[in-house]
């Protein structure tokens, strides 16, 4: 069945066409959370610059998700959701250009089943489409079912990276590094992998309290944190540390602020100052426009546009009023 | 040869269209990778998709006019951020931005042409051979039962080749007709460009369409001295001249004329290397020749009506006539000599007689001024103009297929190139309309149009005369090659009725003026440094401008055939006359010519020449001799007796 037909049938059991991209569906979303920390490379945090040479590496692949996510049927006051995850792996190598390594995506449609009339429901079945079904909290208001479909999505975006990363990290060169947008510690092959990185530019989560805290978010530009093992939510054990790429001061305190996420193990600590060294110099090209350019660095600016490029249209936000927009 | 075997291609680029850019019937614009063989004046081929029922979607062939490349980069000053002001560490980091290759092609041919619609969005492709033909819609005039098609250049781009031709019936007429060529000096194109494609139309001016040659003016230097002569080409020449289906080889049948230096003898041209200058023919025309283009030579404030009324007294009723001029006298004016004898004797008679000052209805004032101008004529114009004695003329009537006819007049008095000009493609003209040429069509290549049909300036009778055959020329089979270095301050009539138009690397000044707006700022800059060989081309049936590059013509350039045939010094008087004679029988002997001419008068001895050249007799030298006539001993004159005065004159007044 055709889309339009299928949106005709669906129309006809009685669902209502929708056409919703709720707030921070293009993103992912943080805990706020103190987690805590264990110091691993000073008994307490400190300041090291990070100008230690030694670390170029002559290929390096760079690895982002995206998820978009949009309601666009209600069954009475039931979203259907339309999702669309991806995942591309961008190469760089010795020509300094990045050329896509690895692309995968997953269309699927959110809905909680039980609580669809059963004309809509057979057509979500029989339509040929991939239907997640939402759980059994998710009936009783429509904002528990975004926030549902929210974490469902977000979910799928991470099994989908992480199954990217594993592969992409399976193929890397003996010389080359993997550097992933968000944690390494999601996934058991990448957090253990030697020449692994997880960035993460958002600080929901912290790990210290006091003057630690204090030393942590204002390290100045160039400099890093001690390496430490983050506590919390983590799913497998990483090393961490604190690197600031522009100076925050006159900006925001988590201005340039990075943590970066390694593989839990000596060698790490060994060359927290040599990777931080090579992070810093990652600042160039700016990934401006992105509002996020003081954290986002320019290869996963990249692989965040060649995700967008690709993505469905439909399920973009309308930029301002859906009435039609002329160019002049 | 058009190549129809070409293997399945992979696309190059892919359409584009948005709001701001959107693709129209005649222009669109796609994306390449940044390593791309594509370039300003590449052709495209963009495909629709079928529409999967085995039906394949239109195609549009395009050419690229415009170029854009940018990055990512949202603005300059980012970049200054990001390499926190040092150039070095810009070129240094890590990451090369995303970059955009994103061309304009203007549309060249869309296949169906109706309905015509925007150009789809479809895969573009580097052209092949078929579609260069295809796009350049030279299919109509290439694969037909009687092509008409005449090589131009080579279509080189993206690693392709394709010849490119034009259409001898909008090249030589009679559906549009006449070439202009612009560019700047000193770069070996517009000369070489039309020495390549005469030798192209040659071999390749269909049968059915007649017979041609072609009338080149070389008024400078020894540019088309040596037409005949090989020229120097590598092997790539020689592989674009196979491309091109043309033998790489000068032009076999030249034919050259140049007038002769004051003393009369000795040719005025470059070619006068030993080995070459026996086939250099003399232009030399007497009265005859000369009165019919009276006004060519004459400023406007001499001709007005009473003068001109003169002239054509003289044209119609004295010249080739016997005349008597009322005193008695018998008069049969064939040279300036003659009419000077008969003008002193009018006005002798009207003293004589004391008479009014009118004879035969003209004044005497504007005899004196008509004939004042005329015997400047012979000054001015002398090699070319003979003051005495009969002419020696291009073969009218008897013009040759496939021949070069070039009149050398690059040492000539500006008047004398007028005069050459005006009257040569005159007589053409008028033989043309006769059929009785020997031709069917003739192309006459002037250089320096700058000089000859400038867009300002007096209204001289060149200027008039370019504008006719501009104008009415392709009916006629008279087909005018222009050249100039600056196309807008040549007439636009001239230039505008020119159906080709070739562009070599042009000025910046230039291509600054209005005449050049239709063009890109991309195709501008590309003509501006265009390379030695290469050239911009506007035929009828392209509808965009097509490069092209051709190979350096197969003659032996003028400056190098001045190296390699230095010309020969000028000869002695009794010298040259016996070169001129020796050309007509190589067995007589010097010295019995030398011995003729001895202590003769030279003005007889050229009179004698000019006869027998004329007549080309078995017996050259009795032939001669009988010119030059009977050996007359000079009268001893008498010396004079002053009659005695009556008385001696003395000092004292009183």
């Amino acid at each position: 069945m055709s889309g339009r037909a299928w949106a005709d049938a669906m129309r006809a059991a009685g669902a209502v066409p929708a056409s919703y991209v709720p707030e921070g569906s293009l993103g992912r979303t943080d805990l706020e959370e103190v987690a805590g920390a264990e110091a691993v490379e000073n008994a307490e945090l400190r300041v090291h610059p990070a100008d230690a040479p030694g670390l170029s590496p002559p290929a390096a692949s760079f690895l982002d998700g995206l998820q978009y996510w949009k309601v666009v049927f209600y069954d009475g006051v039931l979203p259907i959701v339309h999702v669309h995850v991806a995942c591309a792996v961008r190469r760089r190598g010795a020509d300094r250009k990045l050329r896509t390594a690895d692309h995968a995506t997953r269309d699927f449609h959110l809905a909680h089943l039980a609580g669809l009339k059963p004309a809509v429901r057979r057509l979500l079945d029989e339509g040929g489409l991939s239907v997640v079904d939402l759980p059994d909290g998710a009936a009783a208001q429509p904002g528990r079912a975004q926030e549902a479909a929210r974490r469902a999505v977000e979910n799928a975006r991470v099994a989908l990276e992480k199954e990217v990363g594993e592969r992409c990290a399976a193929r890397l060169g003996p010389d080359e590094w993997l550097v992933q947008d968000g944690l390494l510690s999601e996934s058991a092959v990448l957090s253990g992998h030697p020449r692994a990185l997880g960035v993460i530019k958002s600080h929901g989560a912290q790990y210290f309290e006091g003057p630690e805290l204090e030393r942590a978010l204002t390290i100045p530009a160039g400099h890093r944190t001690s390496v430490f093992r983050p506590r919390g939510r983590a799913r497998h054990e990483v090393y961490s540390w604190y690197l600031r790429l522009w100076p925050w001061e006159g900006n925001d305190l988590l201005f340039g602020l990075l943590r970066i996420e390694a593989r839990a193990h000596p060698d790490t600590v060994a060359r927290a100052s040599a990777i931080s060294g090579w992070l810093v110099r990652e600042r160039a090209p700016l990934s401006t426009p992105d509002a996020r350019w003081d954290r986002l660095l320019y290869p996963i600016h990249d692989v965040e546009s060649y995700l967008k490029a690709l993505a469905p249209r439909d399920l973009l936000p309308a930029p301002a009023s859906r009435l039609p927009k002329t160019g002049t | 040869m058009i190549d129809k075997t070409a293997p399945a291609q992979t696309p190059v680029g892919r359409v584009v269209a948005t709001e701001l850019k959107p693709a129209t019937p005649h222009q669109f614009h796609f994306w390449t990778a940044t390593e791309t063989s594509i370039g300003i004046g590449a052709i495209v081929r963009v495909e629709e998709p079928g529409n999967g029922k085995r039906e394949t979607g239109r195609v549009v062939y395009g050419v690229v006019t415009d170029a854009l490349a940018y990055s990512d980069l949202a603005t300059p000053l980012h970049d200054v951020v990001g390499a926190e002001g040092d150039p070095v560490r810009a070129a240094a980091a890590p990451t090369v931005r995303q970059e955009i290759r994103l061309w304009t092609a203007a549309v060249l041919r869309q296949e169906p042409a109706e309905p015509l619609q925007p150009v789809p969005l479809g895969e573009v492709f580097v052209a092949t051979d078929a579609d260069v033909a295809e796009a350049l819609r030279m299919d109509a005039y290439l694969h037909t039962a009687q092509p008409t098609a005449i090589p131009i250049g080579l279509y080189t781009s993206g690693g392709l080749e394709a010849p490119v031709y034009l259409d001898a019936d909008f090249l030589l007429g009679p559906e549009a007709a006449h070439l202009n060529i612009s560019g700047v000096s000193g770069l070996a194109t517009k000369t070489s460009a039309v020495e390549f494609l005469l030798s192209s139309i040659f071999h390749h001016f269909p049968s059915h369409k007649g017979r041609i040659a072609a009338v080149c003016f070389n008024v400078k230097g020894s540019d088309l001295c040596f037409l005949d002569q090989p020229g120097v080409l590598d092997d790539e020449d020689r592989r674009r001249y196979a491309r091109l289906g043309i033998p790489a080889e000068p032009f076999a049948q030249v034919r050259h004329y140049a007038p002769f230096k004051a003393d009369g003898v000795n040719l005025n041209t470059l070619r006068t290397h030993p080995d070459l200058v026996g086939d250099v023919q003399p232009l030399v025309w007497g009265l005859q020749e000369v009165l019919d283009f009276a006004e060519v030579l004459l400023n406007r404030d001499d001709i007005d009506a009473k003068a001109d009324a003169f002239i054509d007294f003289l044209a119609d009723r004295v010249v080739g006539r016997d005349f008597e001029d009322g005193f008695g006298g018998r008069h049969r004016v064939q040279s300036f000599a003659d009419l000077d004898r008969l003008f002193r004797s009018i006005f002798d008679g009207l003293e004589l007689t004391g008479r009014s000052d009118m004879w035969r209805t003209h004044h005497i004032a504007t005899m004196r001024k008509v004939r004042n101008r005329l015997s400047n004529i012979s000054t001015r114009c002398k090699g070319l103009v003979t003051d005495d004695g009969p002419s020696n003329d291009l073969p009218w009537g008897r013009f040759e297929d496939r021949t070069v006819y070039v009149v050398d007049l690059a040492n000539v008095d500006p008047l004398g190139q007028d005069l050459a000009f005006a009257r040569i493609v005159s007589k053409l003209r008028e033989r043309l309309e006769h059929h009785d040429l020997g031709v069917d069509a003739v192309v006459v290549f002037v250089d320096e149009l700058n000089k000859y049909a400038p867009a300002d300036g007096p209204e001289t009778y060149v200027k008039k005369m370019l504008l006719d055959i501009s104008e009415r020329g392709r009916y006629l089979g008279l087909v005018l090659f222009g050249a100039e270095q600056f196309r807008s301050q040549v007439h636009r009539r001239v230039v505008g009725n020119a159906g080709t138009q070739v562009f070599g690397r042009m000025d910046m000044d230039e291509l600054a003026t209005p005449s050049y707006q239709v063009m890109t700022p991309a195709t501008k800059i590309k003509l501006a440094t265009l390379p030695v060989g290469e050239l911009m081309v506007r035929h009828p049936h392209f509808t965009q401008p097509i490069f092209v590059r051709f190979p350096r013509p197969a003659v032996l350039r003028g400056r190098d055939g001045v190296e390699r045939f230095p010309p020969g010094t000028d000869l002695p008087f009794e010298d040259a006359v016996v070169r001129q004679l020796l050309r007509l029988d190589r067995s007589l002997a010097p010295n019995r010519i030398k011995d003729l001419i001895d202590g003769r008068d030279p003005e007889d001895v050229r009179r004698a020449l000019a006869a027998v050249r004329r007549k080309r007799p078995d017996d050259v030298l009795v032939a001669f001799r009988r010119e030059l006539g009977g050996r007359v001993s000079p009268d001893v004159p008498r010396e004079r007796q002053a009659v005695p005065p009556l008385n001696t004159i003395s000092e004292e007044p009183y």
